[in-house]
């Protein structure tokens, strides 16, 4: 399993197809670490033969771009269609990678994600769980998606 | 004459990026009308002439499987065309929504192209 080049195919993927946007990706990280400073964060929970959670983190100049992007308008503030932009991230993100998981003969459930906005917040959790983040780099900024699972024996 | 669409989606903005790819894939319409779920859906087609419907899977209240098989009960809806439009790809799933009715899928991510192929032959 190669979780990280997972997440950079299924991200890039999304980002080339829906937003015409090339990203710098960065180096995966396995284990802890790498944590960019994020305004808004979408998760979404994952089931089935494994059980975690995929996280996007971004700042919000970054947020603001990305759902600029999708509305092909300028987006100047974290309102509601920049959590539900971020969260459809997160949602198209995960659907890419449950394709890859049945590359691994693993079965995944999405769950619908939510998005929280705030200045100083940490998500944590998941006593355990492997966890994988890519930061990606746009023209505005850096977003990390991550990736936290166990999968059930 | 154009087409009346139906988007079924929970997310504002995945309803926006749809009829936006719409409209730069060509396809005419008349009105795009809009439901969150299965539930708002439903209540759309008993009082709108709709010609086609993308829908979501994945949303609250009522899924997109679950709509399926609610609209295909109603003699007055069950012979309007559905797209599923979703991150699911898999067998089970989309075979059960087909079983349902739905005449097809679109994968997200996708690009105007990707909905022109798949709907075009079903528009007017």
């Amino acid at each position: 399993m190669n979780i990280g080049q997972d997440i950079i195919g299924a991200t890039t993927d999304v980002f080339s197809t829906m937003l015409m946007m090339d990203l710098v990706v960065g180096d995966p990280v396995d284990g802890a670490g790498g944590e960019v400073e994020s305004n808004i964060t979408a998760m979404l929970g994952l089931g089935g033969d494994i059980r975690g959670m995929l996280a996007v983190h971004c700042p919000a100049a970054v947020a603001m771009a990305i759902t600029g992007g999708f509305l092909g308008m300028d987006v100047d503030e974290l309102n509601e269609d920049v959590k539900d932009a971020i969260g459809e991230i997160a949602n198209m993100v995960a659907g890419n990678l449950k394709i890859a998981f049945a590359g691994y003969d693993l079965k995944i459930e999405l769950a619908i994600p939510t998005s929280i906005i705030g200045k100083s917040y940490r998500v944590g959790g998941m006593l355990g769980a492997r966890r994988v983040a890519v930061p990606f780099t746009l023209e505005q900024g850096t977003f990390l998606v991550e990736l936290k699972y166990i999968v059930n024996s | 004459m154009g087409n009346n669409v139906l988007l079924v989606d929970d997310s504002s903005t995945m309803r926006k990026i749809v009829g936006r790819s719409l409209r730069q894939a060509g396809i005419e319409f008349d009105n795009i009308f809009e439901a969150a779920d299965g539930l708002q859906a439903l209540e759309v087609l008993e009082k709108e002439s709709v010609d086609i419907v993308l829908s979501d899977i994945n949303m609250p209240n009522m899924d997109g499987i679950a709509f399926l098989r609610e609209k295909a009960n109603r003699a007055n809806m069950k012979n309007i065309p559905v797209f599923m439009i979703s991150t699911e790809t898999g067998e089970d799933i989309i075979g059960e929504a087909k079983s349902l009715g739905a005449v097809g899928a679109i994968k997200k991510p996708f690009t105007p192209d990707m909905v022109n192929e798949v709907l075009g032959p079903f528009l007017k």
